[in-house]
């Protein structure tokens, strides 16, 4: 018992001083059992690989240059479409919020916009675009938006109305308060509608590329699973995870609390 | 005439909660003369926020007028500064930035209305303070730089809209004394609402005493100035004014 | 937190832009001649709704999605809240697998559709797959973090009052991490719902994503438009009367604002 209690304080104790290191063992914990459960065979190799056949398809790919080409092609569909998505997003969204007449005529609106959902204007999209990039950016743009405008309004309204009223009495017109006092208000929240944007871009990314794509992450799954290899499936899958931990981890979190932090609008 | 005139004021609005209308104000008539202070207090309820914000143009009267300087007055605007209870400093925002915003929304330039800023942080006391940000400030401190903010923008009138109700006693016995310092300095016209007599008749010349949206009294307050909390407390005169104010308020 | 005053004038409120829209459709489409072959008129797409309501095949469709649906989330949450109430009850547990199902919440969905293919062939076991692991994976997390988060003085008060281990369980971890469960249920649906539609457009024949798809074929834009709609309408019902007014109704009855 005492041995089991000496492992863990010395693992409490590492972890503490690195906080990668707490993030990191479970993974390799994770990799561990799944080469083990792998090894023996429980499920067919062909259809339950391990880690190191993984890591080999990756070497390959990367040899290769699919896997980068592939990756940059993502990668740059996401950030065009996030990209229009947000500066749609961003005014429509100031706008909702600061005037009651707009909001209470779109959103109901948006929020069927919404429900309807990105994947579902695939079929008419490939027939007005056809398989190409217009579809797929239509589709990203379309997803990232609404939590965008959401968060937009959500941010717009959250600031407190004395702040609205202290500018009005120090001589602000409705102009200048919406650049001096509403956007910087929501900006925590607008960052949080960008991160929540990503989180379903992304997705949408991966989907539209599974299903129109010619290049990219999602369709160098759906490729794979075509030809039955469940090495480059596991691979694209375990690539996406990565990519948007590291991102959204050390990237914008830490720019969402930033932003929050340092106007004291959230106390954590 | 210079000065605040306010006729016949009143102020209705319908309660969804209540399913009924309410009448916050009932025809209240008032006058404040230039570099006069005065107080409104009541309790709760009283309807003195609602004639503060229609002073300040925030809310709109259901009837009546007030008139500023001769003008009638509609929606807010520079002339009337307002200090909130809640202070209300633009968190990314300095304190110099937050103090500077008047002269800033009026065109002055970037040196100019430093300047102007400094000058009011000085008066206010809080010289070091220019480039913190206000979650970085007391809640005594900020309210300063609410009150040398609004100050900063030379307004016709000071609105203050129970200013010190967020901070600590001991604290806002020391702000209420700085504010009586920073007034006589500048002499601009004051209109002071709270529920607390004491600190009613502290800082004003006159106290208008409300009750149930009506003006109930209105009591001369003609204790020397300065005026400290020390002498004060145990001061014949003003024990004598605080117990009869307090009776207005209680009865009314 | 004041109660909403809830009336069917908010109803009106919301029903009514997109009555507007309607119109606004129909008028457009006609005042521009638009190819019904690119975009359909308001007409169109009512007969052939119809159409697909007399024949059955909406109710067909509709019906296997939902079931997908309601098989998938069922199971998930049945295997989900158990072992996410295991999990969060200890510190040192909950804060190895955190990070573990945190990435799995993130891959939650759509990302798994070709996998599933692989390993369930087409059909009603694969689409189900991506549906549970949707919820699944959301779900856990925030059981976890809901039970971790129980201000630790709340289970120490219960346990000094006598409570064993199931009342602990039912009076204590599970109404306190309620609201966190009901948020992860809630988001947990909304992948799933869009990695079934996805995933019903590629491993399948039948259900409201098929639909669509198949209508691609044939340029039947009008049956597309309607399928859209129905889409829309049954996630609005599902999230707007069921999930929000649920999680709305949970945290506002624990008065929780919980940071």
């Amino acid at each position: 018992m005492t041995t089991l209690l000496r492992l863990w304080s010395f693992y409490a104790r590492r972890t503490t001083r690195w906080p990668g290191v707490a993030a990191a063992i479970p993974f390799i914990a994770l990799i561990a059992s799944w080469a083990i459960v792998a090894e023996s065979a429980i499920f067919p190799r062909a259809f339950f690989p391990g880690p190191l056949d993984v890591v080999r398809s990756f070497g390959s790919l990367v040899y290769k240059g699919i896997l980068p080409d592939y990756l940059e092609d993502s990668v740059v569909r996401l950030a065009v479409g996030a990209a229009a998505g947000t500066a749609l997003g961003i005014p429509l969204g100031l706008w909702l919020g600061m005037s009651p007449r707009a909001y209470s005529a779109l959103w109901p609106v948006l929020l069927f916009f919404q429900a309807i959902g990105d994947i579902a204007w695939l079929p008419i999209l490939l027939i007005w675009f056809g398989f190409g990039l217009a579809t797929m950016t239509f589709v990203i743009v379309y997803t990232v938006l609404f939590p965008v405008v959401l968060n937009t309004v959500l941010g717009v309204r959250s600031v407190p109305i004395d702040l609205h009223r202290a500018a009005l009495s120090l001589g602000a017109s409705r102009a200048r308060i919406l650049w001096e006092v509403v956007v910087p208000g929501a900006l925590p929240n607008i960052v949080t509608g960008l991160r929540n944007g990503l989180g379903y871009g992304w997705r949408a990314l991966i989907a539209a590329e599974i299903i129109v794509g010619t290049s990219g992450i999602g369709f160098l799954m759906f490729d794979a699973r075509r030809a039955g290899s469940v090495v480059e499936i596991l691979l694209g899958m375990i690539i996406l995870g990565l990519l948007w931990s590291v991102v959204d981890g050390w990237v914008l979190v830490p720019i969402e609390r930033a932003t929050g932090q340092r106007w004291g609008l959230i106390t954590q | 005439m210079k000065g605040l005139l306010i006729r016949n004021l009143s102020k209705t609005y319908f309660d969804p909660y209540a399913g009924a209308h309410v009448t916050a104000v009932r025809d209240v008539s008032l006058s404040v003369n230039e570099g006069e202070f005065v107080s409104l207090v009541g309790p709760s309820g009283c309807g003195k926020t609602t004639i503060l914000n229609m002073i300040a143009g925030f809310v709109p009267a259901s009837s009546g007028d007030i008139v500023l300087d001769g003008r009638r007055i509609s929606g807010p605007g520079p002339d009337r500064g307002v200090v909130f209870q809640s202070f209300a400093l633009f968190p990314w925002k300095t304190v110099l930035e937050n103090v500077a915003f008047g002269p800033k929304m009026r065109g002055a330039g970037k040196t100019e209305r430093e300047r102007i800023a400094r000058e009011y942080l000085a008066l206010a006391g809080l010289g070091n303070a220019a480039d913190r940000y206000p979650n970085e400030l007391s809640g005594g401190m900020q309210q300063r730089v609410g009150v040398a903010r609004a100050l900063a923008n030379e307004p016709d009138i000071l609105l203050m809209d129970e200013p010190f109700a967020s901070v600590d006693a001991q604290t806002r016995m020391t702000l209420q004394e700085e504010l009586t310092r920073i007034w006589q300095a500048r002499r601009p016209t004051v209109i002071f609402i709270t529920h607390d007599v004491n600190e009613a008749i502290f800082l004003a010349e006159r106290v208008i005493v409300l009750s149930k949206g009506r003006l109930l009294a209105e009591v001369d307050v003609p204790l020397p100035r300065p005026r400290v909390w020390d002498t004060l407390i145990e001061d014949a005169a003003f024990k004598t004014l605080s117990a009869r104010v307090l009776h207005l308020v209680r009865s009314g | 937190m004041a109660r909403q005053v809830r009336s069917p004038r908010a109803g009106i409120a919301f029903v009514a832009p997109l009555f507007v829209l309607v119109l606004l459709w129909a008028g457009v489409v006609r005042a521009f001649g638009v190819d019904p072959r690119i975009f359909p008129g308001v007409l169109d797409v009512a007969r052939a709704g119809l159409d697909s309501i007399r024949d059955g095949s909406l109710v067909m469709h509709a019906a296997a999605s939902l079931l997908r649906v309601a098989v998938g989330t069922a199971l998930a949450i049945l295997a989900s809240v158990p072992l996410g109430v295991a999990m969060g009850v200890s510190p040192a547990v909950s804060s190895f697998l955190a990070p573990l199902f945190r990435f799995f919440s993130v891959l939650a969905g759509i990302a798994w559709i070709p996998i599933a293919t692989l390993w369930f062939g087409y059909g009603f076991g694969a689409i189900t797959f991506v549906i549970f692991n949707a919820v699944f994976f959301v779900v856990t997390y925030n059981t976890l973090l809901g039970v971790a988060s129980i201000p630790l003085p709340l289970r120490h008060a219960a346990a000094s009052l006598g409570a064993r281990r199931w009342t602990m369980l039912t009076e204590v971890l599970l109404p306190g991490a309620l609201p966190n469960i009901v948020t992860g249920i809630r988001t947990g649906l909304g992948f799933a719902w869009r990695g079934l539609i996805a995933a019903e457009m590629i491993a399948t024949n039948v259900g409201l994503g098929y639909m669509l798809f198949l209508a691609r074929d044939f340029y039947r834009t009008e049956v597309i438009v309607f399928g859209m709609v129905v889409i829309g309408v049954l996630w609005l019902l599902l999230d707007r009367l069921l999930l929000a007014p649920l999680e709305r109704a949970t945290i506002e009855r624990w008065g929780l604002v919980r940071a």
